[in-house]
């Protein structure tokens, strides 16, 4: 069995203060609540803040995804809530489209419209918990519109509600289905920042490294696409859309994603908190310490959840929530024992939850902040991982930065090479997974498990549904919406399109009529499959 | 004899499905294993599969799926039999549930290898199946 990081960093048998030697404690740690927060951010770290525990949800109509959110607040996940798209309209496309009808309701929620986020959202409040929404750049602007509205509909004030509904705009290189053009996704990825920064909204934007690490990423390279990735979004906010850094600071969080080799995930999170609040002082010159603090939420690592032996992914997700709660975070939504074979059942689901609060109430964990600090071998391990992240991070930067990186396909080719060497390890039995290449039984001694499937004829009733609804819509305001949407996109880049979106969405526009709207006024197909036309007449 | 053609495998992902990683890693196995590997990547439809089938006469169909309905796969073995195709095998991977899989080796699918499969099991199986 190889003793080795996944970056490649040899493990020795034994660590000795000779291996830290190298540490000043006030210069490169420092205390919980100080800089370079390398400890976290709260001087009594869960003490001050217990982190969010919650569950993915989404799947089918946006009434079963609504009952599902219910179910989960009757397991006791009251504090944030998380849902994701499903394939069209991560797309984004409708579900009356002609592929849109095939998989409307797959693997999320189906969220095209502010009808479907109102029944979504239906008997479910918009405040006092957090209200986060993933799965597709292309969609940002359309969810933060949709917060905006719902908002303003429960006579809410929109600085009361907090979240995440935005997020980065590389999703589609790293495996999520989002089929929008890379410059047009940065665009619209800057609308809806600066929206959120300018009006002081408490909705955070995710730059993630976790899809690029679930599609094959190592430790290090997560750390240095990160930054990466931190390094030149929030450079663009001060330099294109001449924002401060001390506010564009506050947007961020980080969506990490924590495996079952311990301690090596808790010096991945330890040196993320150094880097990034070395970067926003030595490079943006953040002036408060707020700025120099990155976000951080954990997600169990679902690619480590194995098909075979489904229960055995209860231990490994409870070690994976264990690691994320010692590191430090500010959520955590943890992997499901059917992570390989569908969307959370109700079952698996509970389990998942009550892993977190097993962890939070009965283990004492919450008691003491960073209670790994001072091992020789974990700050020996945060710093190699940080060294490693930086060197990866100085060949991103020769390849002119995290987007050149990213069309040059130099990112998809590490990430490539990294999945196919863990792939060649397990092949080889230098990584042992417990079901897969040891303790292996024959498959139909297999343990079945509760599934939570999706027929076609789901799907389909989506798309007749949202068919039969477009018609109801009141045309005229829509048109003239759609109409000025238009009008805006084919400004200036720097013009914001998110007063636009949200007049469109109040009208019940739906994100393929809003988002092909904005592709054609950019020169692109209105529709990203290029099947259907626009059912507009624009000028 | 002589004409011992190498076996052509069509990869792709079906529908929507942005995950891309298991249909490249698997596509490289084939080609160390000394196939030719017809890649077609991501949001193919089964139209778009069955022509390139047709267009590259390959001896197998292997379609990577991860959580779905699964009915694309049931829409491209009828649109397979439409075209005549029904001699080509089709085999699956991903994150497809037991239930599932059952339901899809009865409509036809050839074989589902299950997510961790070994590059051996996958090579071997392909090298069985064709006739040459």
């Amino acid at each position: 069995m190889k003793r080795q990081t996944d970056y490649g960093y040899e493990i020795k048998p034994v660590y000795t203060p000779k291996d830290v030697s190298d540490i000043s404690y006030e210069k490169d740690i420092g205390d919980p609540g100080s800089y370079p927060f390398v400890r976290g951010y709260y001087p009594n770290g869960y003490r001050d803040r217990i982190w969010t525990r919650r569950m993915t949800a989404g799947l089918g109509s946006s009434r079963r995804t609504n009952k599902v959110l219910k179910k989960y607040r009757e397991m006791g996940q009251t504090q944030g809530m998380l849902v994701i798209h499903d394939r069209p309209s991560a797309m984004p496309i409708d579900a009356d489209h002609p592929m849109g009808r095939r998989e409307a309701g797959v693997l999320g929620w189906h969220g095209v419209s502010l009808l479907e986020f109102e029944e979504l959202m239906d008997g479910i409040p918009l405040i006092g918990q957090s209200i986060t929404l993933l799965g597709s750049s292309a969609m940002s602007c359309m969810r933060l519109a949709y917060i905006v509205a719902l908002a303003e509909k429960r006579g809410i004030d929109l600085k009361e509600v907090h979240g995440s509904v935005t997020e980065y705009p590389f999703c589609h290189t790293f495996g999520q289905t989002d089929h929008m053009p890379l410059d047009l996704n940065i665009k619209l990825w800057l609308d809806s920042s600066e929206f959120i920064i300018r009006n002081k909204i408490r909705m955070r934007c995710g730059i993630l490294s976790q899809h690029f690490q679930e599609s094959g990423g190592n430790n290090a390279q997560a750390l240095a696409v990160e930054i990466g990735q931190l390094k030149e979004l929030l450079g663009l906010l001060v330099n294109e859309r001449g924002l401060d850094f001390d506010d564009v600071g506050l947007l961020p969080y980080e969506l990490v994603s924590i495996g079952s080799r311990f301690f090596e995930e808790i010096a991945k999170v330890r040196a993320l908190r150094r880097m990034y609040a070395r970067m926003a002082r030595e490079t943006f010159n953040a002036k408060t310490e707020k700025a120099c603090q990155l976000l951080i939420s954990v997600h169990t690592s679902g690619r480590t959840m194995t098909y075979q032996q489904p229960y055995n992914n209860i231990a490994r997700c409870a070690i994976q929530t264990l690691a994320g709660a010692i590191a430090g975070c500010t959520a955590i939504d943890n992997a499901c024992l059917d992570n390989a074979h569908a969307e959370p059942s109700a079952f698996a689901a509970r389990m998942s939850l009550n892993t977190q609060h097993i962890i939070s109430d009965e283990t004492g964990v919450t008691d003491v902040t960073d209670p790994l600090a001072g091992s020789y071998f974990v700050e020996r391990l945060t710093n190699e991982v940080e060294d490693a992240a930086y060197k990866i991070l100085q060949q991103i930067e020769k390849e002119g930065g995290m987007i050149a990186a990213v069309k040059k396909g130099y990112i998809h080719n590490m990430m490539y090479e990294s999945a196919r060497k863990r792939q060649k390890e397990i092949e080889t039995g230098e990584c042992l997974i417990v079901g897969v290449n040891e303790l292996i039984i024959p498959p139909e001694d297999d343990d079945d498990i509760p599934i939570q499937s999706l027929e076609a004829s789901d799907s389909e009733e989506i798309a007749k549904r949202i068919e039969k609804w477009k018609e109801t819509r009141d045309m005229s305001i829509l048109k003239d919406k759609i109409a000025q949407l238009y009008k805006d996109a084919k400004k200036d880049r720097n013009h914001n399109l998110m007063p636009a979106i949200i007049e469109a969405v109040k009208a019940y526009a739906t994100a393929g009529e809003i988002m092909g709207v904005i592709r054609m006024a950019h020169g692109f197909h209105y529709d990203p499959l290029e099947m259907i036309d626009c059912p507009f007449k624009l000028s | 004899m002589g004409d011992r053609r190498r076996i052509k495998v069509l990869i792709s992902v079906i529908g929507l499905d942005g995950h891309f990683t298991g249909a490249e890693i698997v596509s490289r196995y084939l080609m160390d294993a000394g196939m030719e590997v017809v890649y077609l990547g991501i949001y193919q439809t089964p139209e778009m599969i069955v022509s390139a089938a047709i267009q590259e006469s390959v001896d197998v169909i292997g379609i990577s799926s991860h959580a779905s309905n699964y009915d694309q796969i049931g829409m491209l073995l009828d649109l397979m039999k439409q075209n005549g195709l029904n001699d080509i095998p089709v085999i699956c991977g991903g994150t497809i549930p037991r239930q599932h899989a059952e339901t899809l080796l009865k409509r036809g699918v050839s074989k589902i290898f299950p997510p961790q499969s070994s590059s051996e099991s996958i090579v071997n199986y392909i090298t069985s199946i064709v006739k040459r």
